[in-house]
């Protein structure tokens, strides 16, 4: 073991909290205090590593220094897949941080400092939620989401693919929350607390799972952090400050029945932190020694307030090494190496340390496949199967999966990314400027950049984008696929939109051609050949973590003796052994156990300790049947490439059995009971009850509504399988294929209709009925003049040719349904022309070159409530693009937003939705003035034909008055 | 944190003859679409006595910004002579750019600008009433003053969270409802302007 304090890590002396390695080793974030702020600062890895490096002069030490959080940093986290680094503070604040490729080296524009950043770290999203300090953040596994916990007493669970979405906050502890640990299998997330308290929560409900006090009664709420840790293979999670008989420790808590029955015994005060080694590792096998099969063990390294630091394999009683006064203040954090043998500890006092182990020390990391092996015996998936079914209800889940997959075997070469050192990558630039230099477009600026007039007589200068931001996976489509000028194609490629219309936010993002499906299985297959190796080492490896000893207070007075005796040293390297004082396990429950192997590296012949193993093979057994009753229980939406869980119903699909359909569409599985909202007062629900009793051999089901008090039930025949109603209409799917319609009342309005096949997705609004079926067909009707006005309407128009799913459907007040697919596009059927609209396309380049915001007046810069804005998401600001682009000349972006203000104005009227018109007519009529298009404005005067026409469909009246003038004209319309 | 840095500003034309326009160019970089312009202000200190000389030269609106770099020139028209005290024509005075969002000023850039006739019989025996077409305007580019300014880029002036953080821009007191763009009145300026220099 080699040990470096690097002393140019430091942050001017103030203290550092937290610590993470890059997960492609090249580099570390540091955080703690700054100046008068909070500081992040990334640094270089390579100087840590090689001392040539650390000489050479042109190899940067420090990468980047991020002063924007306004108070002292508490946590730095590396999201699994290295794009993203988070950073939790004393400001409440977390940020999300991203690497800008684009731009190189700059200094801060007034600075008299001449230390340049060498990489570019921008904050690309500031996470507000908590109402104090956040002590710790945590990127669960695949990063789906971030948690972050903090002295509110909550934590907050953000969904990491659409900033800044909360998914749940965690309330229940009662004391600061200063840890926080991701179950590696991603079931659970764990969080430690100054309440005493260490709890466990279930990630697929958010429910406590249990609440572990126990070990922590002794405890008082003296330490800054309480990081726990999960160990790499999900069996154990390991506490920070715990106490056994009056001393401190780190307590071991076991997956099986949340057992508290070891700890980490030995450092004199309280353990502030512990953290499992990312590998699972295996015995080194020495040339000539008979293969024998070696049992796995994890590594953890445990930091304390007592400034020391002890590392333990599971397969030792006692640690591996103990250094004493390796900082002056108390250890804030540690960090491993994604290999494993490096090891990063940051001190209260502003320094670091370097461990670094060979292999002879720690053992041969076991590869990806031997740990997914493990994995797949113990939890009977492999990790990345687990992620897929555990977040099937996270739609957009599937091609990221696919893309972690993707990436995971790219990882297998680790050389070369190892490679790829901050000095390879040349920053590259997003190029918008055409081919033109910055000096060519510096010398014209003036001459080119747009000037206009606003409405009340200012100068607005519309800037030159010179470059973007490379944040394309934070910000909607724009930055993902944009054709800048009309003509050019859009972009295929769905990459996923993370946009804050909660609407469209579950489209789905399926990528053609790849389908997981097809993966998974051939996955599962070849996980499962090499399970049979996998149960050996397994069991192994169990035994070996099921170390006990008779024992737990005298070790303990011996290395009390160990740690003065060699306080003085400076800093002091031992190899003097701890032990592990573990009380004694259920020894009675298992007769049967394994021997375990006699460890050769162990020094300590102590014959009180000892080994109690116990078998597993019945636990496992018990535990894996558990396993799969959850799943039965749990289901798996099918993942065929034409078929997707519809967002609005939550309720499982099922196997569909129909075989006419060509176009096959979800259906809903039948459920016990559900029930839903109706419409949008919020105060109408609809519950409903299946086989709620049985009468002579028929079992009946019933449907119940209530508002306010007010209910009414109905019972039917058939199980219910999907219920929708509206403020005037209510209507039922039975698994029988009838469709039932009552009124609001709870009168029945028609006999049963009889569908060919079963219905996937049912909506109700004023008194219409649509009906979308499993075979894609789509029908409306209007109850109360019973009539239809949309007869078995195949959807094939829209999906053929595509791989894109409906992500979403609905209908609007007037009855016009809507049709939202997973790539971008949403649709409308017109029943009078018995045609497919295309009202919004999240691509179209239209969108993304139009302002007209000039011309948005400010009572209606709110947008427009109504389908179309549901549709499209009432985020239109996100266009405007072009403009800031020198080539667009402005009669081209005007050409663009007249097409765009025209094609929003024919959707409005297709849709019958006589507001969103009125607003587009506004703002359409303003910028015809603004832009002075005399012709379109007299043209203009005419198509009123639409406003008439809607107010007079929807029975209202509407006026809509603008007066513009003109010199030399004056324009109204009534 | 703040939305929008300046990374750079280039005085151009510089030094020129006193009545030429200024003319800066401004490269800043903004980390989401702002749904709101960024207004800019160029005000040239009359006189380093009071702030009743302060002339704001121009005000401009520049957007719509979305996320990225940008950049812009941003030229207002040189001071108005009259306002100026004859005995602080020529000397060293202050150019200040400032940026509000919202209301709300988050930068202040203050370039010191030194007025000084060209012809050396007229710097000896420099006119009692200044002759302004002599005069050269030589603005200090290479040493800008920069102050920043926390402000809530989320909403109004009103709900700013920092208190401790104030911003000097009297502006910023006024309700969001007082259309930008009328420049206020000079006595308005703050008292501060001075400070970041």
């Amino acid at each position: 073991m080699k040990l470096l304090k690097p002393s140019w890590v430091n942050h001017n002396g103030k203290p550092i909290f937290s610590v993470d390695i890059h997960p492609d080793g090249t580099k570390f974030a540091t955080g703690g205090q700054g100046e008068d702020s909070g500081k992040v600062v990334i640094w270089n890895m390579a100087p840590v590593l090689r001392e040539e490096d650390e000489r050479n002069e042109n190899i940067p030490k420090l990468l980047c220094q991020m002063d924007n959080h306004l108070a002292c940093v508490n946590c730095v986290r590396w999201s699994n897949n290295g794009l993203y680094l988070a950073s939790g503070g004393d400001d409440k604040l977390v940020m999300v941080w991203k690497r800008a490729a684009f731009i190189g080296p700059s200094t801060v524009f007034g600075s008299s400092s001449k230390l340049a950043n060498v990489e570019q770290w921008r904050c690309v999203m500031i996470l507000r939620n908590h109402t104090g300090d956040v002590m710790d953040v945590a990127w669960s596994p695949h990063d789906v989401w971030l948690a972050s916990c903090s002295v509110d007493n909550t934590i907050v669970i953000w969904n990491a693919r659409k900033f800044p979405e909360i998914v749940m906050t965690l309330k229940g502890h009662t004391g600061l929350v200063k840890g926080l640990t991701w179950d590696p299998v991603g079931k659970y997330i764990a969080s430690q607390a100054d309440d005493r308290s260490l709890k466990v929560w279930r990630t697929m409900d958010w429910q406590l799972e249990t609440n572990i006090t126990k070990p922590f009664s002794e405890c008082g709420g003296t330490t800054h952090v309480l990081r726990l840790s999960w160990s790499p293979d999900g069996q154990y999670l390991v506490s920070a400050h715990a106490m056994n008989n009056s001393g401190p420790t780190a307590q071991i808590i076991e997956r099986d029945g949340w057992k508290t029955n070891m700890d980490f015994v030995g450092h004199r005060k309280a353990v502030t932190v512990v953290k499992f080694n990312p590998k699972i590792f295996k015995k080194k096998q020495k040339n000539g020694s008979t293969p024998k099969p070696s049992c796995p063990y994890c590594c953890c390294a445990v930091g304390s307030k007592d400034r020391s630091l002890s590392v333990w394999l599971t397969s030792l009683k006692r640690p591996l090494v103990v250094i004493h006064d390796l900082f002056d203040k108390s250890i804030m954090d540690i960090t491993w190496t994604l290999n494993g043998l490096g090891l990063l500890v940051c001190s209260m006092d502003g320094t670091v340390a370097f461990l670094d182990f060979s292999q002879d020390e720690l053992g041969d990391p076991l590869n990806e496949e031997e740990k997914n092996a493990i994995h797949q015996n113990i939890y009977g998936k492999s990790l990345a199967i687990t992620m897929e079914s555990q977040l099937s209800s996270t739609i957009i889940e599937n091609p990221e999966m696919l893309k972690y997959q993707q990436e995971r075997q790219g990882n297998q070469n680790p050389n070369e990314a190892q490679g790829i050192g901050p000095e390879n990558q040349t920053p590259k630039l997003t190029n918008v400027l055409n081919g033109e230099s910055l000096e060519d477009i510096r010398k014209n600026l003036l001459k080119k950049q747009v000037e206009t007039r606003t409405a009340d007589g200012r100068r607005r200068i519309t800037p030159l984008c010179i470059a973007q931001l490379d944040t394309a996976d934070f910000l909607p489509a724009l930055f993902n696929s944009v054709p800048i000028l009309p003509g050019s194609s859009a972009s295929t490629q769905l990459t996923p939109q993370i946009s804050s219309d909660s609407s469209t936010a579950n489209s789905l993002g399926l990528r053609p051609s790849h389908d997981p499906t097809t993966t998974s299985p051939n996955k599962t297959a070849e996980d499962n050949k090499d399970s049979g190796t996998a149960a050996v080492n397994s069991i192994g490896m169990k035994s070996n973590l099921l170390l006990t000893s008779a024992s737990k207070i005298e070790p303990m007075k011996a290395l009390d003796s160990r740690f003065t005796e060699r306080s003085k040293a400076m800093p002091g390297v031992t190899s003097v052994p701890l032990t592990i004082g573990i009380t004694p396990l259920d020894r009675v429950k298992d007769s049967s156990s394994v021997k375990e192997p006699k460890g050769k590296d162990e020094t300590s012949s102590d014959s009180e300790d000892k080994i109690m193993v116990k078998s597993i093979a019945k636990r496992k057994g018990e535990m894996e049947g558990a396993e799969v009753v959850e799943k039965r229980k749990k289901g798996r939406p099918r993942k065929d490439a034409k078929t997707m869980p519809f967002p609005q119903t939550p309720v499982e699909p099922s196997r569909l059995t129909t075989p006419i359909a060509v176009l096959k569409l979800p259906t809903p599985s039948i459920q016990k009971s559900f029930s839903t909202q109706v419409s949008t007062d919020g105060v109408t629900y609809l519950e409903v009850e299946n086989e709620v009793s049985v009468v002579s051999g028929s079992r009946l089901s019933q449907l119940k509504w209530s508002r306010e008090g007010r209910e009414w039930d109905v019972l039917l025949p058939s199980r219910i399988i999907i219920a929708a109603g509206s403020s005037n209409v209510v209507a039922v799917a039975c698994e029988d294929r009838t469709l039932s319609v009552f009124t609001a009342c709870g009168r029945r309005l028609i006999p049963s209709i009889i569908l060919p096949v079963p219905m996937s997705a049912l909506h109700c609004s004023g008194h219409f009925v649509m009906a979308l079926t499993a075979s894609a067909m789509l029908s409306v009707w209007d109850v109360q003049k019973q009539t239809a006005l949309v007869k078995n309407e195949s959807l094939n128009p829209i999906l053929s040719g595509t791989d894109a799913t409906v992500s979403q459907s609905f209908l609007t007040q007037q009855g016009v349904a809507v049709v939202s697919l997973s790539n971008g596009k949403t649709y409308c059927f017109n029943s009078s022309l018995e045609t497919w609209n295309l009202i919004a396309d999240k691509q179209d380049s239209l969108v993304q070159c139009t302002d007209f915001r000039n011309c948005v007046s400010a009572q209606d810069a709110l947008g427009s409530m109504g389908p179309l804005a549901l549709t499209q998401g009432r985020n239109l600001s996100a266009g405007r693009l072009a403009s800031r682009l020198s080539s667009t000349p402005h009669h081209l972006q005007q050409g663009m937003t007249l097409a765009f203000l025209e094609k929003q104005l024919s959707s409005a009227l297709i849709l019958l939705s006589a507001s969103e018109y009125r607003h587009w007519l506004l703002i359409y009529a303003r910028f015809l003035v603004n832009e002075g298009e005399m012709s379109k404005l007299f043209l203009f005067n005419r198509s009123e034909w639409g406003l008439e026409l809607l107010t007079s469909k929807n029975n209202e009246k509407s006026t809509i008055k603008v007066v513009c003038m003109i010199p030399g004209y004056t324009f109204h319309i009534f | 944190m703040a939305k929008v840095q300046v990374l750079n500003v280039a005085v151009l034309d510089n030094p020129s003859p006193f009545g030429n326009p200024f003319q800066f160019e401004v490269t800043f970089e903004c980390m989401e679409d702002l749904p709101e312009d960024l207004e800019w202000k160029i005000i040239y200190v009359g006189s380093a006595e009071s702030e009743e000389h302060d002339q704001t030269l121009d005000s401009v609106l520049v957007g719509p910004v979305p996320a990225g770099r940008h950049m812009f020139v941003f030229q207002a028209d040189a001071p108005n002579t009259a306002l100026i005290p004859e005995s602080d024509a020529v000397g060293v005075t202050v150019v200040l750019i400032t940026c509000t969002y919202r209301g709300q000023e988050f930068i202040r850039i203050g370039y010191y600008v030194n007025n000084e006739y060209t012809d050396t019989e007229l710097r000896e025996n420099p006119p009692l009433k200044p002759d302004y077409g002599q005069l050269q305007r030589n603005i200090l580019a290479s040493n800008p003053r920069v102050t920043r300014f926390h402000i809530n880029w989320e909403g109004c002036a009103e709900k700013m969270e920092d208190s401790e953080n104030v911003d000097p821009a009297p502006n910023s007191m006024l309700p969001p409802s007082c259309t930008p763009g009328k420049a206020p009145p000079l006595g308005l300026l703050p008292d501060n302007s001075m400070d970041c220099l």
